[in-house]
């Protein structure tokens, strides 16, 4: 009988010594908007060359197919910390008084190119009469457009949301709209073989170039609870950047696999479209713009104080 | 039911008013468990703050225009679905072989994810609001037909016996006695055919950003104002309480006798 | 003479394949060649309407990988959970609803009423309440599929013939007998359609809710499979769903014994 129980309890030692998490990580739950993106992967990749386990951290990463649910299961305290949040729609939450704070820089200036099909359009001064895509109302591309039309004066041109990339393909490929919107590597494809060109990338509009138009938040229980936790987060989040942008051909073949598009594309889309500064999640830059476009779209009732951006923003320092 | 004076829960209450007075004793238990913070007010505003955004809603979101477009992209899929979704029936019931092998696929139908299949269908009619009644239409259509099916096999043989006694021809035992007699079968197939069409017209516009109401719940959400999202949400309920009176008169009208 | 009769019966063999089997090729021959005709038009955008060929090597793809069962489980249990838990609910409001003349008259319109709002515009509600994990897909599929049952049921109680009812009242029937022995054997037909239909708005739902978070299920696939416009990709895989929900209405439909009562 004695020595049953004592396997027993081996037994049931075992299994929970096997079922724990190692001893030191901890465990962070995050939202993940627009997965397959360059700029969105860095957490992927890092956990696969094992940087944040170095620094203790284990990721349950959670995809959504909205900068809204991104941002939603934050507020309500179901995940640590939402990446790719549209900095609109974070600052629209803080003036409400939910309890999200910006932690660092998510894409400051973006990625996205605009196409065509039609071999008259050649630049966007060819857009007069035309429609250009948008994906929805308050979006970055939104705001990407709009300082295109401002500063290539195209008053000719119409607008038109048109949803995600592959919407947006499907409507300029049937003629619905003449400039479509993309985010790489989504469209490489199409553009190798001659069915699109590109008329423009967003940072053609200098306004763009400056912006930080998405971040990533976190809960404040999160910041104050756990900022011992956040500080090794970011640590690995920005050691994992490097990685990226190292020689490591490792990186290259991950983010292949995970994007579903051959190396040479993948190679591509780092080197030509995302400069390492997108990515660095250091500093919140254009808020001088940022705010007043978020009054015009009704994301805030009125410009946020210093004193409220202070407390909105609070990004761990690089060590 | 013929006891229900015995079972009257409030006996002499009208019923209505129970219904009323309980819709607004669940507002005021959410709203204190709101203002207590066991319900979090950044995931659903206080009922209180959703009347009070219901006016900057309706004049700066053009909230009527949007309206009348989700209002018409329903008409038309439930115009559609009783017209053909009836007559399918009809004709299903009537030759036996053709029911045999369609009503189970119909049934599928109704559970298959019509939804996702909106690439497809803005392919074909554009991103425009006849994607929206067609994803609609296809998605409604198969509670119209098999209800059809069911109040026309469920008809009480008595009732076909009269007819065949009097030697009605085919079509007069159709319109005499088999579409009469269900009706009321069909009717609740409409209601449902016209749920199923709400349901989707409002989702895909929800989903593909474009249109009506569905449209403005995605922008107000994505624009986080829960307030506003609410009361467009309760406009959407505004358009299936409209339609379900106009269905009520319509089946009135039909069946004065009930 | 009878005996000539039962010989020319016996001549006349069973066709090899019925009339059924022959009228369903018939109709999916005509689609697919439709379909492939479409394709090949170029009326339409080739990659939205991939060629047969292409959509069935990514059917064969699909199959092949195990990744593929492990999410249609995932999705499956949620879709089985979300049905039962709304089903048994649905039911049991249909009944009270359907039985009650007064409820009815309080509270069967707010049911019409909520039934038509896409329950999608719900689900950062539940997912506050239940996390960013299944569980708030499971309570979304609840959450649709809890309409049309209750609805259905209610209507259905108060289509049952009355003499049924008396009957089992002359019997002093206790009310879980009544519940038992009268309404739902009764109400066979419109609770196995409640089902059927409440099977397809909680598969909906649930996949809605895991196009728009999530990191497993069918949902998701299908949303990747979109986002990288692998159009034969998520094709093959609608393909699969719909022959899914087509066998598993069939299956409640054979189990709640519908061939029985259709003939009558």
């Amino acid at each position: 009988m004695k020595q049953i129980r004592k396997l027993a309890s081996a037994v049931v030692l075992g299994a929970v010594v096997m079922a724990a998490p190692a001893a030191a990580d901890d465990l962070v739950k995050m939202t993940i908007g627009q997965r397959g993106n360059w700029d969105t992967a860095i957490t992927h990749l890092g956990e696969k060359a094992g940087i944040f386990k170095k620094h203790g951290i284990q990721m349950e990463m959670i995809y959504t197919s909205g900068s809204g649910e991104t941002l939603q299961p934050v507020i309500s305290g179901g995940v640590d910390l939402g990446l790719a949040v549209g900095t609109l729609g974070a600052m629209a939450a803080f003036s409400k008084g939910a309890p999200v704070r910006i932690v660092g820089a998510q894409a400051t200036g973006a990625a996205d190119y605009w196409y065509a099909k039609n071999p008259a359009i050649k630049t966007l001064k060819d857009t007069d009469g035309r429609t250009i895509a948008y994906s929805s109302n308050g979006s970055s591309t939104h705001s990407v457009v709009r300082a295109f039309i401002d500063e290539y004066k195209l008053t000719g041109a119409k607008t038109q949301t048109t949803g995600n990339p592959s919407s947006t393909l499907t409507a300029v490929m049937t003629d619905q709209v003449d400039v479509g919107w993309a985010s790489p590597p989504f469209g490489l494809k199409e553009l190798q073989e001659g069915k699109i060109h590109i008329v423009a990338k967003a940072t053609d509009a200098t306004l763009v170039r400056g912006q930080t138009i998405r971040v990533l938040v976190a809960n404040t229980d999160t910041l104050t609870k756990r900022k011992a936790v956040l500080d090794r987060f970011m640590q690995a989040y920005r050691e994992a950047i490097d990685y990226m942008y190292s020689d490591n051909p490792q990186v290259i073949k991950d983010y292949a696999e995970f994007a579903g598009v051959p190396e040479v594309m993948a190679r591509r889309v780092r080197d030509e479209f995302f400069p390492k500064s997108l990515v660095n999640p250091d500093q919140i830059h254009g808020l001088e713009t940022l705010v007043p476009e978020a009054v015009n779209l009704k994301f805030i009732p009125a410009p946020l104080s210093k004193e409220q951006i202070a407390e909105l923003i609070q990004i761990p320092p690089r060590k | 039911m013929t006891d229900v004076a015995a079972r009257n829960p409030a006996r002499g209450v009208p019923p209505a008013f129970v219904g009323i007075a309980s819709l607004v004793l669940f507002l005021l238990i959410v709203e204190l468990l709101i203002r207590t913070d066991l319900i979090s007010r950044y995931i659903v505003p206080p009922p209180s703050e959703i009347a009070a955004s219901f006016w900057r809603v309706i004049v700066e979101e053009h909230v009527f225009r949007r309206f009348l477009l989700t209002a018409t992209e329903c008409l038309t899929a439930g115009v559609m679905i009783t017209v053909i979704g009836v007559a399918s029936g009809v004709l299903m019931h009537r030759y036996k072989l053709l029911q045999d092998a369609c009503e189970t696929w119909v049934a599928g139908l109704a559970a298959a994810p019509v939804v996702l299949a909106y690439p497809l269908f803005m392919v074909i009619f554009g991103r425009n609001a006849w994607t929206i009644i067609m994803i609609g239409f296809v998605a409604a259509l198969p509670p119209v037909i098999l209800k059809t099916i069911e109040g026309m096999a469920g008809t009480r043989k008595v009732l076909v016996n009269v007819g065949r006694s009097f030697n009605l021809t085919g079509p007069q035992q159709f319109w005499k006695i088999l579409l009469p007699a269900s009706l009321p079968t069909i009717f609740v197939g409409i209601r449902l055919g016209l749920v199923f069409a709400l349901i989707n017209v409002v989702g895909v516009e929800f989903l593909i950003n474009y249109g009506g109401l569905g449209q403005l719940i995605n922008d107000l959400s994505e624009r986080y104002d829960l307030a506003g999202t609410y009361a467009a949400i309760c406009f959407v309920i505004l358009v299936s309480v409209l339609f379900f009176m106009a269905l009520e008169k319509a089946e009135r009208w039909l069946r004065p006798v009930d | 003479m009878a005996e000539t009769g039962r010989l020319r019966q016996a001549a006349v063999a069973a066709p090899v394949i019925s009339q059924v089997t022959l009228l369903r090729a018939a109709i999916i021959l005509s689609v697919l060649a439709i379909w492939e005709f479409l394709s090949h038009s170029g009326w339409l955008y080739r990659d939205v309407v991939p060629s047969l060929i292409s959509i069935g090597e990514a059917l064969g793809q699909l199959l092949a990988r195990p990744n593929y069962y492990y999410n249609l489980g995932v999705t499956a249990a949620e879709i089985g959970a979300a049905v039962a838990i709304g089903g048994i609910s649905g039911m049991a409001v249909g009944l009270l609803l359907g039985a009650n003349r007064y409820l009815s008259r309080a509270f069967e319109n707010y049911l019409y009423y909520l039934g038509p709002t896409p329950k999608i515009i719900f689900f950062p509600v539940m997912i506050m309440w239940f996390g960013v994990g299944t569980e708030s897909k499971v309570a979304l599929g609840t959450l649709s599929c809890f309409f049309p049952i209750a609805l259905s049921v209610a209507a259905g109680m108060r289509q049952i013939d009355k003499v049924l009812i008396r009957v089992g009242r002359s019997f002093q029937a206790s009310t879980a007998q009544m519940v038992l022995k009268i309404y739902i054997p009764a109400m066979r037909h419109p609770i196995i359609n409640g089902i059927r239909l409440g099977l397809g708005v909680a598969l909906i739902g649930t996949l809605l809710a895991e196009t728009k978070l999530s990191n497993k299920g069918i949902g998701f696939l299908i949303i990747q499979a979109y986002s990288t416009f692998d159009m034969p990709r998520m094709y093959a895989m609608l393909i699969v769903l719909f022959v899914l929900a087509i066998g598993a209405n069939a299956l409640i439909g054979r189990l709640g014994g519908l061939d029985s009562i259709k003939r009558s």
